[in-house]
């Protein structure tokens, strides 16, 4: 089931002359994990807020096509009731905080709040968040006390408790520290095998490539490609976009071991080990 | 930055409403029964109120900041009152007197008596509470959120501020010594965190956005909502008082 579709969506900036989202079309089902990759101002973080409607909706500028979120049309739709159905996690995880709770579960309740959430259901609704992100030895801690990584995962799981069909990460782990960005990867993969659907802006490529099912390529706000990472990333004009591939594809086309019966490069690690034991025998 | 002080005591279970009646009351009462007595009983209530809810000490430097205003108060009123008449006694040609004595005496009785009800409510209630009080009774959740939020973000605003002022620092800007050096420093500084802070601010508007911030539905709270046993009792206990003092000064 079509749980994302998006139909020649274009989208400049007030005051630019220049589009930010060129004519993009895609279809996304519904859990699926989607990485979106480019280099810096290649649409990525604009698409994300298309996703949710902040685009157009808080960012105005000129804004063409359309973009459907779970049966609803994101343009002509409220950021409220879309983020019913599409949560966002933003770059930055202190920005997230609202700055008027004294701790980590009034936090995450904030959003519930808002949306009328009887109390009940709001206390089990927070209660699977904090475990499903690790998160209840914190819950009595004030959110600016948390580290990076943590507060970070405090953002996502205020956007779980909400119960969004879809989250979209706009490069959540790049103010963290390795530790930091192992702890929210983790807590991805976890919401990404409860079968929510997954958008994750990202420039960490071994980690798209180890978590993603499809990874969608923007340049300069065109779509250059959209499938499984093993075949995007077995690209020879990656250079060309600014983006590095995986250490492991990198290696292995060095090798020349390619996937069993396939005409690609290894994307992750488990795969990469394959291809090098196979090609040795 | 709260001064909330966490005690289990019987001023803490009241609820934040019945505390504003309180403040209203202190406030009212004294001044519209302008005699002395009034004003020191009023004041004992207070003060017993404080005690009975084990923070008096924390309202300690907060009357003492008030005591030092009041005092100036004193001074001039028993010198300059214009109903001065008794002479107490002479400092040279200056005399100090009764009537302005006892004057200022229940000035800053009345005084000293609101700052008390203020602490009541501040060291005894948790701002989100009070917050989240006055949003049931139908306060805009973005004024309670305003109100709220600026205990928590000011301190941040203020780490901001210290984390650029290192930056600055290490890149050989002088921001200590005399006055006109810290003067000279501080402007350079400003620039950085009011542009950090729009950006930030910028960016939790975002966040509160995708949260529900401006959804238009009946809000729900986490917390149930505080009530005491006595909340209505007390409440209508403080308007009646309010309303006997009135009636009492017409008639009189």
């Amino acid at each position: 089931m079509k749980t994302i579709v998006v139909e020649q969506l274009k989208y400049r900036y007030p005051l630019t002359q220049t589009l930010a989202l060129n004519e993009l079309s895609f279809e996304v089902e519904e859990g699926e994990f989607i990485g979106i990759v480019g280099k810096n101002l290649a649409g990525k973080s604009t698409l994300c807020q298309a996703l949710i409607g902040l685009v157009p909706h808080f960012y105005h500028g000129g804004y063409g096509g359309r973009v459907i979120v779970d049966g609803l049309e994101v343009g002509k739709s409220q950021v409220d009731e879309i983020s019913k159905k599409v949560g966002i996690v933003f770059q930055n995880p202190f920005t997230q905080v609202t700055g008027s709770k004294l701790t980590v579960y009034e936090e995450i309740a904030f959003g519930l709040e808002n949306l009328g959430v009887p109390r009940a259901e709001m206390i089990d609704r927070i209660d699977h968040a904090l475990d499903l992100l690790q998160m209840l030895p914190f819950k009595d801690r004030a959110p600016f006390d948390l580290s990076g990584g943590q507060m970070q995962r405090m953002a996502i799981a205020s956007i779980i408790a909400m119960r969004p069909k879809i989250i979209v990460l706009d490069e959540p782990t790049s103010q963290l520290d390795p530790q930091g960005s192992e702890e929210v990867f983790r807590a991805i993969q976890s919401l990404s095998r409860e079968g929510m659907t997954v958008i994750m802006a990202e420039h960490k490529m071994e980690k798209v490539a180890q978590y993603a099912d499809r990874v969608l390529l923007l340049h300069e706000g065109r779509l250059i490609d959209f499938d499984r990472p093993e075949k995007v990333f077995s690209r020879d004009d990656l250079d060309q976009y600014g983006i590095a591939a995986p250490v492991y594809t990198e290696v292995c086309k060095a090798l020349d071991a390619k996937i069993a019966g396939e005409p690609y490069y290894p994307a992750t690690l488990d795969e990469a080990c394959k291809a090098l034991v196979m090609r040795r025998e | 930055m709260s001064l909330y002080v966490n005690r289990h005591s019987l001023v803490h279970s009241v609820d934040p409403i019945t505390k504003l009646y309180y403040i209203g009351a202190a406030i009212v009462v004294p001044f519209i029964a302008p005699s002395f007595h009034a004003a020191w009983v009023c004041l004992l209530l207070s003060v017993s109120l404080l005690l009975i809810a084990r923070v008096f000490h924390r309202a300690m430097p907060i009357l003492g900041f008030v005591a030092f205003v009041l005092a100036t108060v004193i001074v001039i009123q028993s010198l300059f009152h214009p109903g001065n008449a008794t002479a107490w006694f002479h400092i040279g040609s200056i005399g100090v007197y009764q009537e302005g004595f006892w004057y200022a005496l229940g000035i800053c009785f009345r005084a000293t008596n609101i700052v008390c009800a203020f602490s009541i409510l501040v060291l005894t209630t948790k701002p989100s509470d009070l917050v989240e009080a006055l949003v049931r009774k139908g306060l805009s959740p973005r004024i309670g959120y305003v109100l709220s939020s600026v205990f928590q973000i000011i301190p941040q605003m203020v780490a901001t501020m210290g984390t650029i002022t290192d930056a600055q620092r290490s890149r050989g800007m002088e921001t200590e010594g005399n006055l006109l050096v810290r003067i000279r420093a501080f402007f350079p500084l400003l620039g950085p965190v009011v542009l950090s802070s729009l950006l930030n601010t910028k960016e939790r508007a975002l966040a509160l956005q995708v949260r529900g911030f401006n959804a238009t539905g009946e809000k729900t709270f986490l917390h149930e909502q505080q009530t005491y046993q006595y909340s209505a009792v007390l409440q209508w206990g403080l308007i009646g008082v309010v309303i006997i003092v009135v009636i009492w000064r017409i008639l009189s």
